[in-house]
């Protein structure tokens, strides 16, 4: 098969249960090479939920998640049903998959630099000179090198961000899942979290974010998917998500934005009223 | 009321003194087979098939549940029948390390547990395998974490070993008894016994604090 033909993320007949409460269902996706894809959508609609699905550290209990093809979490037993897949094989299957954190998730004890080494070390059993030559350029990347031998304490909320990120691009990863990266920033803070992710967008990266900056969401997504209720309601570009929704519903979850942005400067002009 | 008598105190602590050093021989033995107990514990729990984490949860629930002078007999008195003997100091050092091994599993089980599953969560999807996130994650911070309960843990300890006396190990406790029975002086050898335990106490508290500063995360960061 073509590589560039096999999606990067492919989600078919997504479902998952906590307990009784059904938080996804029959979540169809795609994520191509290259593609900015982001998912929007009111608290506990389950956006995180599918972007945890995509490298196993949820595990889902319906439909299939596939990575560059092969089958994440799960294999086939010969009855066709879904047996557990070993650690080791589901850390294979991910490993073109990173992730950066709402809380960011560094560990404490280690420096910025140490951070960024560990998963190339440990993970990848890579030799530490190499390790480090590799962890001081994606420090570079997110303008965090001169930073590299303090602990996570002693940064920003940004900074520890811009970390996170780091830490994540180091392994040279194909695809980037962002989990709120900037929600737990204070405002000054989020655009230079901002200023990384359109950086890597602008570089190519694939990437999956949930975010709640939709101007943000706006300027960088090839497609942005909105969700309610574990379903995906609504997908397709920024302009027809978010400047020009069709959907009741999309409409009625951006007016508060929408109020707020026409309130400061009228920066959405195009929005369409509703009729 | 007489006031304590400084001649007769003075005669005591040579026999105190060695009667001190009894009693931190079997301190360290015990704590240092009861860390190294709870910490096998606590990796077995961790790591290990879900058959170890219901041994632990025996291990600990029925050693903590019994009181230690029970546990000591049993050994001491209850080993020989099972073709077991055991000397005093033996058996004495072999309980309190069992003992006090599943309190020391419970503070490293807590400290584990304290550790925020998001940092759990990052090493897992940067591909570190269980047994990694145990070495390089959880260990190096859950163990400064526990270093106060541990020292808290070793004063526990320390005063659990004058129970060593009821099966004649001759530690600070069976001394003071011993020369309280022959001289019929009660006060002197009572508060001797009361400063002994007092101060090595306090050195163990002392120790604690100190190597708690010396490893917190904050302190490296200055450095």
């Amino acid at each position: 098969m073509n590589d560039t033909a096999v999606p990067m993320i492919s989600v078919r007949g997504l479902g998952k249960s906590f307990g009784g409460h059904r938080v996804l269902q029959g979540i169809d996706l795609d994520v191509r090479r290259g593609e900015v894809l982001t998912l929007i959508g009111p608290s506990g609609s389950g956006k995180t939920t599918v972007l945890r699905c995509m490298n196993f550290l949820e595990a889902y209990d319906e439909g299939e998640v596939r990575i560059r093809g092969a089958l994440l979490g799960y294999r086939r037993g010969p009855d066709g049903r879904l047996l557990p897949e070993s650690e080791r094989i589901v850390a294979e299957v991910r490993e073109p998959v990173a992730m950066v954190f709402q809380q960011f998730n560094l560990w404490p004890h280690m420096t910025a630099l140490g951070n960024v080494m560990a998963p190339l070390t440990l993970a990848k059993r890579m030799p530490p000179e190499r390790a480090q030559k590799l962890a001081m350029a994606a420090l570079a990347r997110v303008g965090m090198a001169d930073r590299a031998g303090q602990r996570p304490g002693s940064l920003s909320g940004g900074q520890q961000q811009r970390v996170g990120i780091a830490r994540a691009l180091a392994a040279s990863p194909e695809v980037l899942l962002l989990d709120e990266p900037t929600s737990a920033l204070d405002p000054e803070l989020v655009d230079e979290v901002l200023e990384v992710i359109k950086s890597l967008s602008r570089d190519g990266m694939t990437m999956v974010m949930v975010t709640h900056e939709m101007s943000f969401a706006a300027e960088v997504s090839d497609r942005i998917v909105f969700m309610e209720r574990g379903r995906l309601v609504a997908q397709g570009t920024p302009d027809s998500i978010v400047y020009r929704p069709q959907n009741e519903r999309v409409r009625a979850f951006l007016q508060p934005w929408v109020r707020r942005s026409l309130a400061g400067r009228a920066e959405p002009a195009s929005i369409n009223p509703a009729p | 009321m007489n006031a304590i008598d400084m001649g007769v105190l003075l005669g005591l602590l040579p026999d105190f003194g060695t009667a001190a050093l009894r009693t931190l021989a079997l301190l360290a033995a015990a704590v240092a087979g009861g860390l190294l107990i709870g910490f096998i514990a606590n990796l077995a729990r961790e790591l290990g098939p879900p058959l170890f984490a219901r041994l632990y949860w025996v291990y600990t629930a029925v050693w903590r549940g019994v009181p230690f002078l029970v546990h000591l007999f049993i050994v001491y008195f209850g080993l020989p029948s099972a073709g077991l003997a055991l000397s005093p100091f033996q058996a004495a050092a072999l309980t309190l390390a069992v003992y006090s091994g599943a309190y020391f599993a419970e503070i490293f089980r807590a400290c584990w547990r304290a550790i925020p599953a998001g940092q759990i969560e990052a090493a897992r999807a940067a591909g570190l395998s269980r047994r990694q996130v145990f070495a390089v994650i959880q260990c190096p911070q859950a163990l400064r974490a526990a270093v106060p309960l541990i020292a808290n843990q070793a004063i526990l300890v320390l005063k659990e070993s004058a129970l060593a006396s009821v099966i004649t190990y001759p530690e600070l406790t069976m001394t003071a008894g011993r020369i309280v029975a022959v001289q019929f002086t009660y006060v002197e050898p009572y508060l001797l016994l009361a400063l002994c335990y007092w101060l090595l106490a306090a050195a163990i508290a002392r120790a604690g604090r100190l190597l708690a500063r010396r490893t917190a995360i904050d302190a490296m960061v200055k450095k």
